[in-house]
């Protein structure tokens, strides 16, 4: 029996609101100053609603050297409609690949893919339902029910197929000449995670050398009604995990694309690697949708498979990247299974929760600030927490207060998702 | 009927937030003048599931805010059960 194929990690491509690319992004992340923006929302000149977000800015998918005859094709398949999402997630891949060095201009460039997001399409579809319907319902069009179902079909049949997430699957391979396995990943905010197991997976099987993993969320209108009136969309502007006076999450904006390769392959090429994918762990709660089960060991038991599966223990993890929302009852969730697991007050990870610097990216969140995380392994430093004025002792964790320069061997990366989705993934620095 | 499974729910909740049950009147307020906030809520449901055996919706939560409202729910869930 062979031994298990190892994992290297060997192209980041962020995309965010303090910096696109792995370079301009840690330097904004070093900077510490998060980009936040609220943003005015109208219809037709009409003010509707505001909200906070981390923004990205100065985004053009035009800058990243991406094949134009390629991005045409989708633009002429999305009837002239540039999707933000699927830009991020092809953008994201691109920067990713080129960090990895891997060439992808020949026919078949011997990768896999695997894409995540946790409401892709949603967004363009659902305005264009809104359209007709208020033109409908204001008079403009008087239509019989049957005309009204055809004209629906009609005027939806694009936009319809492309909430099916396997068109986005489509446009990303064929721009990257990706022909192995491919999958869509969709397990809300643990997408990232579940991603990286996937791509881990899809090595270890032989189904390809190299995986690129991609995820993004542009944030919009109708994501933040959603959380706003769920109570956790936080009204300052403001994520403060684990604080006293934390008042929601705060949408991030952009996404990121990681390249997961043989670990044997990745040296002979002479790679750099930022870091070993040990393994994950998942577990699926099964209580509610939106709210986490006080009292339920299902996390723990999400923490204690990746360390399984990942043969390490507790005391080797230097850094630890908790989900971090900024909401009383996940927070707290959260601390129970950070002090189920490393006790309370643990000197031993340093904590380090990342929403302050780049917002919650949803379905991306847990790629990207896996992503920070394998930069501060690669660099050894620990950001300080921000908006970390008043720290709630009933957490029984404190996050990191300061940048640190310090040497890390490991990290763990957690999240408690939407739906129980609890995931955990662990990565060690290679020397 | 509703008077026993009123203080059922009393002595559930009272069990959970750390007080007395003769603290909780039927209107009593439990989030504005007992100190309970989203993490007891959720523990409270977890209760209120395990006891009766319903399932809560999410989005009924945070409207659990006195006994009377936690009996309209239970009640409503029970309704709603399969037989």
């Amino acid at each position: 029996m062979s031994s298990r194929t190892r994992i290297a990690i060997t192209g980041l491509g962020p995309i965010s609101s303090i910096g696109i690319g792995k370079d301009d992004f840690w330097s904004g992340l070093s900077a510490g100053k998060p980009n936040v923006k609220k943003e005015e929302v109208f219809i037709d000149g009409e003010p509707w609603d505001s909200f906070f977000l981390h923004k990205v800015e100065d985004f053009n998918i035009h800058d990243f050297g991406i094949d134009e005859a390629k991005l045409n094709d989708i633009r002429e398949w999305k009837e002239g409609e540039e999707i933000t999402d699927l830009n991020y997630l092809l953008a994201a891949v691109k920067l990713a690949l080129d960090d990895a060095g891997i060439d992808y201009s020949a026919g078949d460039s011997g990768l896999g893919l695997v894409l995540a997001h946790e409401n892709i399409g949603l967004m363009p579809f659902g305005l264009k339902i809104s359209n007709l319907a208020y033109e409908i319902l204001s008079g403009k069009k008087k239509l019989s029910k049957k005309d009204f179902f055809n004209n629906l079909y009609k005027s939806f049949l694009k936009s319809g197929y492309d909430i099916q997430t396997f068109a986005d699957l489509f446009h990303v391979a064929r721009v990257f000449n990706i022909h192995n396995y491919s999958l869509f990943i969709n397990n809300a905010c643990a997408s990232g995670l579940y991603a990286f197991e996937a791509g881990a997976e899809i090595i270890r099987n032989g189904q390809a050398k190299a995986v690129v993993v991609a995820a993004a969320d542009n944030p919009e209108i109708y994501k933040y009604l959603w959380f706003r009136d769920l109570g956790i969309y936080s009204k300052s502007g403001l994520v403060r995990p684990f604080c006293k006076d934390s008042d929601g999450l705060v949408f991030g904006d952009g996404g990121a694309g990681i390249v997961l390769e043989d670990m044997a392959s990745a040296k002979k090429r002479r790679a750099k690697i930022y870091a070993e994918y040990l393994g994950g762990g998942f577990d699926l709660e099964g209580w509610k949708i939106t709210v986490p089960q006080i009292g339920n060991d299902s996390y723990v038991k999400a923490i204690n498979k990746a360390f399984k599966n990942s043969k390490t223990r507790e005391a080797d993890i230097d850094l630890l990247v908790p989900h971090g929302v900024g909401s009383q009852p996940i927070d707290y969730y959260e601390a129970k299974a950070i002090i189920a697991t490393f006790g309370n007050n643990p000197k031993k990870p340093l904590i380090s929760a990342l929403k302050p610097y780049v917002g919650h990216n949803l379905g991306s969140s847990a790629l990207l600030e896996s992503l920070v995380m394998l930069l501060c392994l690669n660099n050894d430093t620990v950001f300080p927490a921000l908006n970390y004025d008043n720290p709630d002792p009933k957490f029984n964790i404190m996050l990191n207060k300061e940048k640190k320069q310090v040497k890390l061997k490991a990290a763990m990366k957690i999240c408690c998702a939407f739906a129980g989705f609890n995931a955990a993934a662990v990565f060690r620095r290679v020397s | 009927m509703s008077q026993n499974l009123e203080q059922e729910v009393k002595e559930l909740i009272a069990g959970v937030i750390g007080r007395e049950p003769e603290e909780l009147k039927s209107e009593t307020n439990f989030w504005k003048d007992l100190g309970v906030d989203s993490i007891k809520a959720i523990e409270i449901t977890v209760a209120i599931e395990r006891k009766f055996k319903v399932s809560v919706r999410d989005e009924e939560i945070p409207k659990i805010t006195t006994v009377g409202q936690a009996v309209a729910v239970i009640k409503e869930a029970l309704e709603k059960k399969p037989k």
